[in-house]
């Protein structure tokens, strides 16, 4: 187990060098630099702004130094927001992202489960029909015309919450329902067909045989094997749930990170559009590694697989 | 497992921490859009920092909402040497928000860290006109020759290179503003952080959540008297339908309307527009054919009809036909070619161009604001209608567009100039031959001396003269430009607002607003 778990970090980390060297050298390759403005500056401050930043040194030296600082955990200054360093703005804007990350996904999960259970053990009658119709609705809207659907509706005609800003935990419901509903449907179905599954095996036929009460017999066998299917999902998922938060963010005005993903770039922050790429590289990585770990304590064949290697 | 769900869900709810500021003081909210980039004025160098800047902080003089000059923290000033030489008379009554007096010293700290080649200031060139400040910023020689100097610690004596008869108008500009070498040196970067920071404007800064709001407080120390506001709340919410939910809601009081929501909004209580100093204007790239002929760059001027670009945007666009805006000295709309489409045929005809041969006309723009597209297109209906030629639109993302305007200009250009102080010379020097800023190609002696005699002239009526005639070279003769409109600014602001004064270079205290 030791060994697996040194194997897949070792490559965890080359996967993150490979990111930062691809993200240094396509930021370089766009045309543009982050010091050209619409009012062309005279040559004596170009110089002075480029000598700051370590522009004017040779491309190879920048990015061994670029290297260098990430080795020491320092990301390097924003050039576009003065005298603050990379690591002071995702420390302060990642939190944020994890928290409604957090509650999406706590959302996703309880929905989820729940309307697969209902709709699953119902089969083919007027309710699993229309919960199976709201959760193809909530895999096809997309985030941008959901956020602006619930903003339009429960913020503004019924005023009961806030249509954005990051106050109180009022203002966390609906970015947090937005950035669940895909994610809650995806778990809805899954559950759903695992549910429909579990129920014709042998095991729970035997149970209902034995006489064991129905409501055991679900709790006992059907659920705990058909949430195998949903833990599945959860790496992509949480991945999912972390990087896929710019939309949500920028509709309801949450100051998290996944505004840097586009005006970084825009800007031409060199130094925070790495940082903020590699700490989500970083997400992703971890997530995946968690998840498969957790399929290696969960599924014992794949640990003795593992371990035979 | 739902324990576990139960307690994600609570940690997420109770984690989003900030009380909702609704203390029920008087407090403004605005919504600023983006995070400004700093807050300390040597370095700032967007519209952002400056709005804010502005409620933080005060120099020697101050533009009114009517683009008057009035004393600041100068009481007075006078010139001597026809110009080059000024002294300002400081208010002697003025302390920092910290209870330290003003001292004239000050400003003399300021303007050698602005100038200074190590502070890397965008803005630096601002004070160039001073002696020896090219120099000092491009590393030549240290900051004790730079000519200006606190002979005691009211008076403030400056020495420029040549005459300036704009200079006061300058030093209203931000990053000329006086500080506090002591704490910047103490505190680093970090001394704008709001536990760090001091001002001498009608507010302090008090809190600052990077990304989201910035709050300030009313001074109490201000020199002018505290603002009657206690508060004034700014947010950064980019998203143009959201702050406008939020508008209605009414969490906030002001919003910048953004250009396609202004329709929606005009005609309501809440609308309020404001001419600016921002020409808006298509450039010919004058190095090729066939805009190297003057009168191709002619026909396609008079091809253009600006009245139509208002009807289109709808934002309070000013047709011109010249390039000073109005509100500016010498701004005069008699100058200019007008709408002739006839003419410009003929004119055309008469370059030898056939419109049926010519290769498609190429038109840059860049793509983050949606007006640009809108204004393209009628521009290629009108080339198409009126000269019978093939328009093809390049869009471009702003800094790829950026770079190719200096690299490789398209044929025609589309670009704005926001004025930086309310003085002719801002927009007539864009076009001089040495400016960084003219991607035309296009050079003229006649034009740069003119300009530059005008800059020195201190009789307005010779001034007036001499910007008619550079006006008359850049928009009649040689046409390097073709002149669209003046835009304004579209606010919606809460009906509970009094006394907000925005001026022409889009400048707005809270120093005077009450609430009802």
């Amino acid at each position: 187990m030791i060994r697996y778990v040194a194997v897949r970090a070792a490559q965890a980390l080359g996967v993150l060098w490979i990111v930062a060297t691809a993200t240094f050298g396509m930021l370089r390759l766009l045309p543009g630099g982050p010091f050209d403005r619409e009012k062309a500056l005279p040559p004596e401050i170009v110089r002075n702004v480029e000598a700051r930043y370590g522009l004017d040194q040779p491309l190879a030296q920048q990015y061994a130094s670029y290297l260098g600082g990430v080795l020491r955990g320092d990301l390097g200054p924003s050039y576009k927001y003065l005298g603050r360093d990379v690591s002071d703005v995702i420390a302060e804007s990642l939190p944020v992202s994890l928290q409604l990350g957090a509650a999406a996904l706590a959302l996703a999960l309880a929905g989820g489960v729940s309307v697969g259970l209902v709709s699953g053990m119902r089969r083919g009658r007027a309710l699993d029909r229309g919960l199976v119709m709201l959760s193809l609705l909530g895999v096809s809207v997309p985030s941008f015309v959901l956020g602006a659907a619930l903003i339009l509706g429960v913020a503004l005609y019924l005023d009961w919450l806030p249509g954005g800003l990051w106050e109180s935990p009022a203002h966390v419901l609906l970015p947090a329902l937005t950035l669940a509903a895909l994610p809650l449907a995806t778990i809805a179905q899954l559950t759903r067909a695992s549910v429909i599954e579990v129920a014709q095996r042998d095991f729970v036929r035997t149970a209902r045989a034995k006489g064991v009460p129905e409501r055991v017999v679900r709790r006992r066998h059907v659920l705990r094997n058909a949430l195998l299917a949903s833990i599945t999902y959860f790496g992509p998922l949480l991945a999912m749930l972390l990087t896929g938060s710019f939309v949500v963010e920028k509709i309801f005005a949450v100051p998290g990170m996944g505004r840097f993903f586009v005006t970084a770039v825009t800007n031409r922050d060199y130094p925070l559009v790495l940082g903020v790429t590699l700490v989500y590289a970083a997400l992703v990585v971890v997530a995946n590694l968690i998840v498969d770990l957790l399929y290696a304590w969960l599924d014992p064949r794949i640990r003795v697989r593992g371990e035979s290697e | 497992m739902p324990r576990l769900i139960r307690l994600c869900l609570c940690s997420a709810l109770l984690a989003c921490g900030g009380a909702p500021d609704d203390d029920g003081g008087r407090v403004l909210r605005f919504n600023l859009r983006t995070e400004p980039p700093t807050l300390d004025w040597n370095l700032a160098a967007d519209s952002a920092s400056f709005t804010l800047i502005e409620q933080l902080m005060r120099g020697l003089t101050r533009l009114d909402h009517d683009l008057r000059l009035q004393p600041a923290l100068a009481r007075s000033w006078e010139a001597s040497e026809g110009g080059r030489l000024w002294r300002f008379h400081l208010r002697r009554d003025v302390v920092w928000s910290d209870g330290e007096p003003l001292h004239a010293r000050q400003f003399v700290d300021g303007w050698r860290r602005l100038l200074d080649p190590r502070t890397a200031s965008e803005y630096a060139y601002f004070l160039f006109a001073v002696r020896g400040a090219r120099a000092f910023n491009a590393g030549e020689f240290d900051a004790t020759r730079l000519g200006v100097s606190a002979p005691d610690a009211h008076t403030l004596e400056v020495e420029l290179e040549e005459a300036l008869v704009y200079f006061p108008a300058l030093v209203s500009f931000m990053a000329t503003y006086p500080i506090r070498r002591e704490l910047i040196e103490l505190h680093g970067d970090r001394w704008t952080d709001p536990e760090n920071w001091v001002g001498l404007g009608p507010f302090r800064l008090k809190e600052w959540r990077h990304e989201y709001r910035i709050a300030l407080d009313a001074n109490p120390l201000y020199f002018a008297g505290r603002p009657w506001l206690d508060r004034v709340v700014a947010y950064m919410i980019d998203d143009f339908a959201t702050e406008l939910v939020l508008f209605e809601q009414g969490r906030l009081d002001l919003v910048e309307l953004a250009p396609l929501e202004i329709p929606r909004y005009a005609g309501r209580p809440e609308y309020r527009r404001q001419p600016l100093l921002v020409g808006y204007y298509y450039g010919f790239n004058t190095r090729r054919a066939p805009f190297d002929d003057v009168r191709v760059r002619r026909a396609f001027a008079q091809a253009i009809d600006r009245e139509r670009f208002p009807q289109l945007l709808r934002g309070g666009e000013k047709p011109s036909a010249s390039w000073l805006p109005p509100g500016l000295l010498a701004s005069n709309p008699g100058i200019g070619l007008a709408f002739d489409p006839a003419r410009a045929r003929a004119l055309l005809a008469e370059a030898g161009v056939d419109p049926e041969r010519l290769e498609p006309v190429v038109v840059g723009y860049n793509t983050n604001d949606p007006r640009h597209k809108l204004v393209g297109e009628a521009v290629q209906a009108m080339w198409s209608e009126n000269l019978g030629v093939e328009v093809e639109l390049q869009p471009r993302e702003w800094k790829v567009y950026l770079k190719q305007l200096t690299v490789d200009p398209p044929a025609v250009f589309r670009l704005g100039w926001v004025a930086d102080f309310p003085d002719p010379h801002n927009f007539m020097e864009l076009f001089t031959s040495s400016s960084a800023n003219n991607h035309t190609g296009w050079a003229d002696a006649g034009y740069d001396a003119l300009v530059e005699r005008a800059a020195r002239e201190p009789d307005p009526d010779e001034r007036v003269r001499l910007y008619d005639e550079a006006q008359r070279i850049l928009c009649e003769r040689d046409v390097p430009i073709v002149p669209f409109f003046v835009s304004s600014l579209n606010l919606a602001v809460a009906p509970r607002v009094r006394g907000l004064k925005p001026n022409a270079l889009n400048a707005y205290s809270f120093e005077e607003v009450r609430l009802d």
